[in-house]
């Protein structure tokens, strides 16, 4: 009934491949929009922002880079938390050798380097796939980490040994750093999640995404109609890493302020991983799916005894907590394995038909 | 279609949170000072021992003395698991009401430090964090009482070399370290020390993922023979490299550890053939009045997470009481100068700025001898007191000689330097600001 | 120059000045080697049967460390706590298979992959809900393992030999043996090579799939248990443990995702190298700690050269 599509009438090509071929997906976006631009900002308290709404934005935005190399071009990758890595102590050199620069155009240049480390590790992909090329990028994860921890250069010989956001602004407003507001920043990250993301459903929905998905889904076959199997995979793996080094940068300069080498460690290419396959591989708004599921519902089961008002010991909550995502991701595997996405689809496909169940 | 609708509660109930965020519920008469614990995760062996002690000694006081100066306290723990973004989360959590963070993890140290300074809530972080924090003009807002990890570094050298630093001359000393911030944390002081009077430094680092593994890095003591292997290991580290002197028969009277390297748990598991291992420690484990009344009104009424009375004559467990004794003579000193009982967080800053813990004080309070006495002051939120070896016997940690202190004249120009670089790093650093000195 | 003389010359020099440093650093690799084929085995086991890359066994490795001491502190006596533990491992095979397994039947692999750091994640939690986080000792002694060390003076040198490493490497041998008549000698093994030859062809002659999966997964169990008491009276059994997962990774990519002996000969292959590597060239010239990574490395490069891996069966994922 809400989501009837009788009465849209497609009359060419162009408006059947449209971005919103129904009517009602468009309200939909717009209504999701209006919730993360003006909602969320008037009814948001601080803990709210900066352990909620931030995380799943950053970590959306990761798991979006993951998705188009393992989504869209079918080559799993396990080192996704060592790009990111990149990506964070690309933008701290840049930010530290030329104070002066605009925050944007770090964060766009820091991708650029993770790009290459990216396309660097890649290129054991134009020989082997499947789980030997995702224990191959275990090595770049393991590498990586492991010079962030030894090349002091990286870290400007910090005492420390972590790289720390200092304040900087943007047009006079602060963004990063302990002065930044959360509101400032979350707008901050919100815009820069909302552009990426418009440009990556563009760029799959366009020539490289074709060549993507023609090489998941065959390669023999993709070569032979004339694709270019090392072009597609290596264009993927640099968009990819791009994407994901940016996102790296964004975790520790809007949402954390300080990074140790060891937080690009391994648990964190999992949480990404299981973001993109919970979310479903090979779309874009399963990665706010995944994202909202893996990173939220943790923080949110944290707060709900508090909230019920039993008193549970927080060591204790923690184990089951580990226990009840452990199991969710097992539940939600054996529900859908395409993900969120798909969930999403089916659930519109109901409501298209609905009151009649056929 | 079933999970179709459970799903759909699912998300109904996760939106429905999301605009509730973190109500975390206090009494309105009680001083809530959280703890960022970590009893879950690979460093939980080191973790749990030491808080179970900080929260007996609040509980004792509160059941004792019904809190401090009349005020229950609220001691709630938010467990992190020593991961930095659940850091982050704990941190964002508790604040709200919070007199005092107790962050842990130098990580998450690091993360909440340029925080505190605009949330306006001192850290407490005795015996861990940075060491530059000791500057209490650029790090206003945080306390590492009552030695940091230079001094550590610089008492366990006077320690091996009997008072003389001469005495090492020619020598080799091995830094086995945890390749981490916190392991990396004395290299200056020891580099600096070796320059100075001529012995051979050796780092050899332990990656995270090799803790328990260490058969490489003995390998390299073996090839090397340092004459004294100094330990900065943390959780399953210890044991790893414990199991491993003992096997290449490193000769354990060289061997000392900082004080976390001193878990009795660890040696325990070695018995006789770690006898003669040293651990630099702040506080002596014993028989203290005060461990009497935790037990009587702690841990006999069932309100301790211990599961037998001997875990309390463990070193970490003490040192846990000892960490909640500073905080709780904090509130005091914050208390009686402001003429209130319910402190802010401002007053509680005040409270460990002007800490006194004097051996009067300490007998006072049931504790002569098991702590350092020192004193924190505006530019000293250290106090830099002094810390002493603790010998195992084949059985059990003991007192080995007296007090050590560290050699501050060399250690005082390399905080004050490390602090300025900070403060520049993290431009523009508030440093004091608008907090007066009295 | 000098850096030329510190890669290419200065460490044969030194393994030729202390040739009994050289042996120990040897045992200690072919020990560490023992250990990674121990648990590349697991890996291969399951998934030569059932095309899952089970990630899980690392942490069933602590599982099963864990309840054998969790029993022996609860007054169990040694004898009688293996079996238990075997009985733990078992029911946790079919928990598994029932649970996870049985309804992702056909599932892509990735999925499955996924299943199984699901149920890490959960045993994680659910272990340190029941044990704790306490560090605990292995029970060496219980178990009859000895710890006296064996000393031999070769070169001049001495070169010392634990009791205890020698018994695992026993152990382990005798458990790769008894694996293998299992395998080849038995209906049942034939039964899961069959399986992983063909899943259509051994289904339609008669073999059950569940039955094999739960026999699969209790034999992986097993040689977690004997992987967990080795490890365990090595560097005692606590949650850090579960890392050692990671090592088998580049274990499997050298000797193949289904070879048996390739487990075997890459796990004592990288114990090697990696201790080489790491003592005579990581610690003098790469401020060490490099074992994280040198095995992944090495076998990144093995890999760009021959895609199926020293012992590949076939050509399975090549471009």
């Amino acid at each position: 009934m809400f989501y009837k599509t009788s009465g849209q009438f497609k009359t060419s090509y162009k408006s059947d491949q449209a971005l919103f071929p129904v009517k009602q997906d468009a309200w939909l976006l717009i209504a999701i929009l209006a919730l993360a631009y003006v909602v969320f900002p008037l009814t948001a308290n601080e803990f709210t922002f900066k352990a909620l709404l931030v995380p799943v934005l950053i970590y959306s935005l990761a798991a979006m880079g993951l998705n188009i190399l393992t989504g869209f071009a079918g080559q799993l990758s396990l080192g996704t938390a060592g790009f990111m890595g990149v990506g964070a102590y690309a933008c701290y050199k840049i930010t530290t050798i030329f104070p002066e620069m605009n925050i944007v155009v770090a964060l766009a240049l820091s991708g650029f380097f993770s790009a290459a480390v990216g396309v660097a590790f890649g290129l054991p992909s134009l020989r082997i796939k499947g789980f030997y090329l995702a224990i191959a990028t275990l090595a770049s994860q393991f590498f990586l980490v492991w010079l962030f921890e030894k090349w002091a250069w990286l870290y400007n010989y910090n005492a420390s040994g972590a790289i720390e956001v200092r304040t900087m602004d943007f047009f006079g407003l602060t963004v990063t750093g302990p002065t930044a507001t959360p509101l400032t920043q979350y707008y901050f990250v919100l815009g820069i999640v909302t552009v990426v993301t418009i440009a990556m459903i563009n760029i799959t929905r366009g020539r490289y995404g074709r060549m993507w998905k023609a090489v998941r889904d065959m390669d023999i076959a993709a070569e032979l109609v004339g694709i270019n199997l090392m072009r597609a995979k290596l264009t993927a793996f640099a968009v990819s890493s791009y994407v994901v080094g940016i996102a790296g940068a964004m975790l520790v300069f809007f949402w954390k302020g300080a990074a140790e080498p060891n937080l690009f460690d391994i648990p964190m290419s999992f949480q990404i991983l299981f973001i993109a396959i919970i979310g479903g591989l090979g779309s874009i708004l399963g990665n706010f799916l995944g994202a909202i599921l893996i990173v939220a519902l943790p923080v949110l089961l944290n707060v709900l005894p508090d909230l019920v008002g039993i008193q549970v010991h927080s060591a204790a909550m923690e184990h089951v907590n580990v226990m009840i995502v452990g199991a969710l991701i097992v539940f939600f595997l054996i529900v859908e394995p395409h993900g969120l996405a798909r969930l999403w689809g089916l659930i519109r496909e109901k409501l298209i038909i609905w009151p009649f169940p056929h | 279609m079933k999970s179709l609708t459970k799903f759909a509660t699912l998300i109904a109930a996760s939106t429905m949170l999301v605009g509730v965020g973190a109500a975390t519920v206090q009494a309105a008469d009680s001083l809530y000072t959280p703890n960022l614990t970590y009893r879950t995760g690979p460093f939980a062996a080191t973790g749990i021992p030491i808080m179970n002690g900080q929260r007996d000694y609040i509980n004792m006081l509160n059941a004792r003395d019904g809190g401090v100066g009349g005020v229950m306290i609220d001691f709630d723990e938010c467990e992190t698991s020593y991961n930095t973004n659940k850091g982050v989360e704990c941190y964002e959590k508790t604040k709200g009401d919070a007199i005092v963070t107790q962050p842990w993890s130098t990580g998450i140290t690091l993360q909440v430090l340029p925080r505190t300074n605009v949330d306006r809530i001192p850290i407490l972080a005795p015996g861990y964090g940075f060491s530059p924090m000791s500057d209490g003009n650029t790090f206003a807002w945080a306390f590492n009482p009552p030695v940091s990890y230079w001094d550590g570094a610089s008492m366990i050298l006077n320690g091996i070399s009997e008072g003389n630093l001469d005495n090492l001359k020619g020598k080799k000393v091995a830094l086995l370290h945890l390749d981490h911030p916190f392991g990396k944390e004395p290299i200056p002081v020891i580099k600096a020390l070796a320059e100075k009077h001529g012995f051979e430094f050796l780092p050899i680092p332990v990656g995270l993922k090799e803790m328990q593994n260490q058969s490489a890095q003995w390998l390299q003591i073996r090839r090397e023979r340092p004459d004294f292997v100094v330990m900065w290991g943390w959780g399953a580290m210890n044991a790893g490299a414990l199991t491993e002197a003992a096997k290449t028969r490193y000769p354990m009277d060289q061997f000392v550890g900082v004080w976390w390297s001193g878990h009795d748990a660890d040696l325990e598991a070695l018995g006789a053939k770690g006898k003669g291992y040293r651990s630099l420690s702040w506080n002596v484990p014993g028989n203290y009045p005060v461990m009497e009344d935790i037990k009587t009104h702690v841990v006999d009424a069932g309100n301790s997470m211990i599961e037998n009375a001997d875990e309390m004559d463990s070193t970490f467990y003490q040192r846990g009481v000892v960490m909640s004794m500073y905080l709780a003579e904090a509130i005091k000193e914050a208390q009686a100068k402001f003429g209130t009982a319910k402190i802010n967080a401002e007053q509680m800053r005040w409270g460990l700025e002007n800490l006194d813990i004097s051996e009067e004080k300490l007998a006072s309070l049931g504790m002569a001898g098991m702590t350092t006495p020192f004193s924190t002051s505006c530019s000293n939120h250290t106090g830099h007191g002094g810390a002493w070896m603790l010998r195992w016997d084949g059985e059990q940690f003991v007192q080995d000689g007296d007090m050590l202190s560290p050699d501050r004249d060399l250690i005082m120009p390399m905080e004050a330097e490390k602090a300025a670089e900070y403060a520049k790093n993290n431009a523009p650093w508030p440093g004091r600001g608008d907090l007066a000195c009295d | 120059m000098e850096l030329l003389y510190n890669i290419f010359v200065d460490p044969f020099i030194q393994m030729y000045e202390a040739p009994d440093f050289l042996l120990q650093v040897l045992w200690e690799g072919l020990v560490s080697g023992v250990l990674y084929a121990l648990i590349a085995l697991g890996f291969v086991l399951i998934f030569k049967s059932s095309r899952i890359f089970n990630f899980a066994q690392g942490i069933m490795v602590v599982f099963a460390a864990l309840t054998l001491v969790g029993l022996h502190e609860n007054g169990v006596p040694a004898w009688l706590a293996v079996p238990i533990t075997l009985g733990v491992m078992y029911v946790l095979a079919v928990g598994i298979e029932r649970v996870v397994l049985r309804p992702l039947v056909g599932q892509p692999d990735i999925i499955l992959f996924m299943a199984t750091i699901g149920v890490t994640l959960f045993l994680i939690g659910f272990g340190e809900f029941i044990f704790g986080g306490e560090n605990k000792v292995m029970i060496t002694e219980a178990l009859g393992i000895p710890t006296g060390a064996l000393e031999f003076e070769p070169f001049g040198g001495f070169v010392l030999i634990e009791e205890k490493d020698l018994a695992a490497v026993i152990m382990a041998v005798l458990l790769v043996i008894a694996l293998l008549a299992f395998l080849n000698r038995t209906s049942m093994g034939r039964a899961i090579r069959a399986l992983g030859d063909d899943h259509q062809a051994a289904l339609s002659v008669g073999i059950s799939l569940s039955t094999i999966w739960v026999i699969v997964w209790f034999i992986a169990g097993v040689i977690a248990l004997a992987t967990g008491i080795v490890w365990g009276a090595r560097a005692g059994v606590s949650f850090a443990l579960e890392v050692i997962a990671y090592k088998a990774l580049p274990v499997l990519m050298l000797g193949g995702l289904e070879s048996v002996s390739g487990a075997i000969i890459g796990g004592l292959l990288i114990g090697l190298l990696e201790k080489l590597f790491e003592i005579y060239w990581g610690q003098p010239l790469l401020g060490g700690n490099t074992e994280t990574w040198f095995a992944f490395i090495l076998a990144l490069f093995v890999l760009l050269f021959r895609p199926q891996g020293l012992f590949g069966e076939r050509i399975i994922e090549r471009v």
